[in-house]
């Protein structure tokens, strides 16, 4: 079965996107969608070689978390990553959360927070806005 | 039963799906994601679904089998299930999640 994407656009630039998921079928869907529109990523299944990664100077445009991982929670992990020093767009991705979760995530400068699936609409939009 | 039948009957079953809510259109961005690089994505995809999420429901199962049910570690998998439900278009196992997990906050074993 082939079909057109629902939604599609044309960067001028090459992204760069790290997917933090301890589901497989989530970030195996996440990085498939992200390549379907050019983004080159890489996905890690746990927070320990999240924050690794990051530490060790990978450069990303985004990076796309779950609240829910082994090892350390997500809002934890975003928390380390900002004091690292990372100022890239990150967004939350997640299965469901409360107003008071989305308020602590949006509070450690993660840049979005958005329900699963991740959707075409909500990523296009984010995609837009990082290639300028 | 010849392929060209076959791939109907199939186009037939999924589409049921859609009318019945099962699947929603979240599903339909995966079939989209399919092409010449990545021919076997879909079937590739559920395959995966399939596994984790029974693995989740033993895992609920079992949790449940319990007579002091831990709702936090219950929770948790009910999380993860309702992730990869909704990921792959999964609508109404999505919505039995959402169910479950409202039970659970309410520590309503029954439910």
């Amino acid at each position: 079965m082939q079909g057109q994407l629902l939604i599609e656009i044309v960067m001028r630039n090459r992204l760069t996107a790290l997917v933090v998921d301890g589901n497989t079928t989530c970030w195996v869907l996440e990085q498939e969608l992200l390549h379907s529109y050019g983004v080159q990523t890489l996905g890690v299944d746990n927070s320990k070689d999240a924050v690794d990664l990051i530490a060790s100077d990978a450069k990303f445009n985004l990076i796309i978390i779950e609240k829910i991982l082994p090892v350390l929670n997500g809002l934890e992990v975003t928390r380390q990553i900002r004091e690292i020093g990372v100022r890239c767009k990150m967004l939350e991705v997640t299965a469901c959360s409360g107003e008071s979760e989305r308020q602590a995530f949006l509070a450690t400068g993660v840049g979005a927070f958005i329900e699963k699936p991740l959707d075409p609409e909500h990523l296009v939009h984010i995609l837009r806005e990082l290639d300028g | 039963m010849d392929l060209a039948a076959l791939k109907t009957q199939l186009k037939n079953f999924v589409q049921s799906m859609f009318e019945e809510g099962v699947l929603d259109n979240q599903f339909s961005q995966i079939q989209a994601l399919q092409d010449s690089t990545n021919p076997n994505f879909v079937e590739e995809v559920i395959t995966l679904f399939c596994n984790d999420a029974e693995k989740i429901i033993n895992e609920i199962n079992r949790n449940l089998g319990y007579q002091n049910v831990d709702f936090s570690n219950l929770d948790s998998y009910v999380h993860q299930l309702k992730g990869s439900s909704s990921s792959i278009g999964a609508n109404r196992l999505k919505l039995a999640c959402a169910n479950l997990r409202q039970a659970s906050d309410e520590r309503n074993k029954e439910g």
